[in-house]
């Protein structure tokens, strides 16, 4: 099936939008925002971008979302749940619980780190 | 009333004899100029750093780790301050009225040459004008009284007294002595029960602790881990023969507190260490109460004849250097010089020549500017005082900075993670040798 020329911008655009729905959702956030929600509740302290500190570099965190299949609802009950968690000394410790109920900021933050 | 010239010219003439290297005129510009963050920590003792308070890392700082392993974002100390000021923080009970930056920027240069090291420091004040001015005894028309205190104090709070109390600049070294210091610095010297922090003091436990009595100290300060036997509880202090061995081999922090009114007065930075408790070192301070203990009436006013004044009143706070130097414009004080209700004379006097001993090692000189202090404080090298830590060409020793500004003392101050600083040596803070 061919379409005429002049049909052919309003379908790039079509496509475009289309291609949009497609992508994942924790690829939207607010990176800054959700770096200083991070920060403020010391995330950081055990958390860095890309080396392993007491807890593991979201870059392998993500990694391993994304191999697992798990998206940002998983990522939300683990800042939430205040579950335990295993450290590499063998001990196991609750893991902080995010100060905030917002769940926008929740997602924001989950996203931002599961795109590392 | 401004004595600034005066003072300078006094520090100046005194520097002439005992120094390589006139402070003054060291070319700073060619110094590297290393860029701190200080930050507010609240009520961040030794003890809550151990507690669930410090969430996740309790166990982690019991076991030694430093400070900066977890807190090692670039903007840690400003975040890390914003924070505890912010309200509602467990580290900081109090609303400090006018406290508004959580951190303050320090500039540290350093040089050395044969006889001495030379820090300089420079750091905006809050305010508009240098914190130089420090408490007052004033008359009520009956008797002296002290006017005037810390922010922290409850009389502040409630707006009984005004806040005055002079900026500080402090640095506490260790030359490696000191197990935990170089990783975890000032916080091992910082504990529950001492002022203005979680669990203070009585004067009933003080009266009934055998160290505190034993060393004739009514309160509790700054103290190391290794002079109690259980180093989260000041009142398991051991034997005064066990920390004389712990003096003797070294396992103190040398304390040097620049004070903007009790010790640049005087062209001077005091010189203290912290063991068992936060102490001056041997021989006398440049300066001394001037409140007489029986009487509670002044020992000193200023000398009319020469500074044109007896005393001042409190419409004149803040618009001059108000020193009571007592070799320079004191005189003893009169009973009977028709004092009115309202005059004020410095509740403390200050003095280069009644200064002795080790406790008198530390010279300084420091101007206001612009909204910013420039301080460079003078360390002879090679000390060989049991109570000094005798800084060498070559050595690397482990510091933390303080900063006390806008009239606070105690917790209220601004500090550094632990650094080190280098002597012609490799470190955080490199001191240049001086041709």
């Amino acid at each position: 099936m061919s379409h005429p020329a002049k049909h052919r911008p309003l379908i790039a655009l079509v496509a475009l939008f289309g291609l949009c729905l497609s992508v994942p959702a924790f690829a939207q956030f607010d990176a800054e925002a959700a770096e200083n929600t991070f920060k403020d509740n010391d995330c950081h302290k055990c958390h860095h971008a890309t080396k392993a500190k007491k807890g593991p570099a979201l870059k392998k965190i993500a990694a391993k979302y994304k191999e697992k299949k798990l998206d940002e609802k998983e990522a939300i009950k683990h800042m939430t749940a205040g579950q335990k968690v295993k450290l590499d000394d063998g001990k196991e410790e609750d893991h902080k619980i995010i100060d905030t109920k917002d769940v926008k900021v929740q997602t924001n933050v989950a996203r931002w780190m599961l795109s590392h | 009333m401004d004595q600034r010239a005066l003072i300078l010219g006094f520090s100046m003439l005194a520097f002439g004899s005992a120094m390589a290297a006139d402070p003054a005129s060291i070319d700073w510009g060619k110094i590297p100029a290393t860029k701190l963050t200080l930050f507010y920590p609240g009520q961040s003792s030794y003890e809550w750093l151990r507690s669930e308070g410090h969430k996740g890392a309790s166990s982690e700082t019991a076991r030694g780790d430093s400070c900066v392993s977890c807190h090692d974002d670039a903007k840690e100390e400003q975040r890390q301050g914003a924070k505890i000021l912010r309200g509602n923080h467990p580290l900081e009970p109090t609303t400090i009225a006018g406290k508004k930056n959580g951190h303050v920027d320090l500039s540290v240069q350093a040089a050395f040459d044969a006889k001495n090291a030379y820090l300089r420091y420079q750091w905006k004040t809050q305010n508009p004008f240098p914190g130089n001015e420090h408490q007052y005894l004033r008359f009520d028309g009956k008797e002296w009284k002290v006017y005037g205190f810390p922010k922290l104090d409850k009389v502040v709070q409630e707006g009984k007294q005004p806040g005055i109390y002079e900026d500080r600049m402090s640095i506490i070294i260790d030359d490696g002595k000191v197990p935990g210091f170089a990783k975890q610095g000032c916080w091992l010297t910082c504990h529950d029960g001492q002022r203005d922090m979680p669990k203070q003091f009585t004067k009933e436990e003080v009266a009934a602790n055998a160290l505190l009595t034993a060393i004739k100290k009514n309160d509790v300060r700054k103290y190391l881990p290794d002079t109690r036997t259980n180093p989260s509880d000041w009142k398991t202090g051991k034997s005064v023969e066990d920390i004389a061995k712990l003096k003797e081999a070294g396992a103190f922090v040398e304390l040097i507190q620049w004070r903007a009114h009790r010790s640049h007065a005087v062209g001077m930075a005091d010189d203290g260490y912290v063991l068992e408790w936060r102490l001056a070192d041997a021989g006398k301070d440049m300066f001394s109460g001037n409140a007489d203990s029986k009487t509670h009436q002044p020992k000193f006013m200023w000398d009319e004849k020469k500074v044109g004044y007896k005393s001042i009143t409190a419409d004149q706070l803040r618009k001059g250097d108000h020193f009571l130097i007592r070799e320079q414009n004191a005189v003893p004080f009169d009973p009977n010089a028709g004092w009115k209700e309202g005059d004020m004379i410095p509740d403390y006097v200050t003095s280069r020549e009644d200064a002795k001993g080790s406790a008198a090692d530390n010279n300084a000189i420091a101007n206001w500017k612009d909204g910013m202090w420039t301080v460079v404080v003078v360390r002879p090298l090679g000390l060989a005082n049991s109570d000094d830590k005798a800084l060498k060409a070559g050595g690397v020793y482990n510091v933390g900075f303080a900063v006390h500004d806008d009239n606070i003392t105690t917790r209220g101050h601004f500090v550094s993670y632990v650094k080190t600083l280098g002597l012609g040596a490799k470190a955080d803070i490199q001191a240049v040798k001086l041709p």
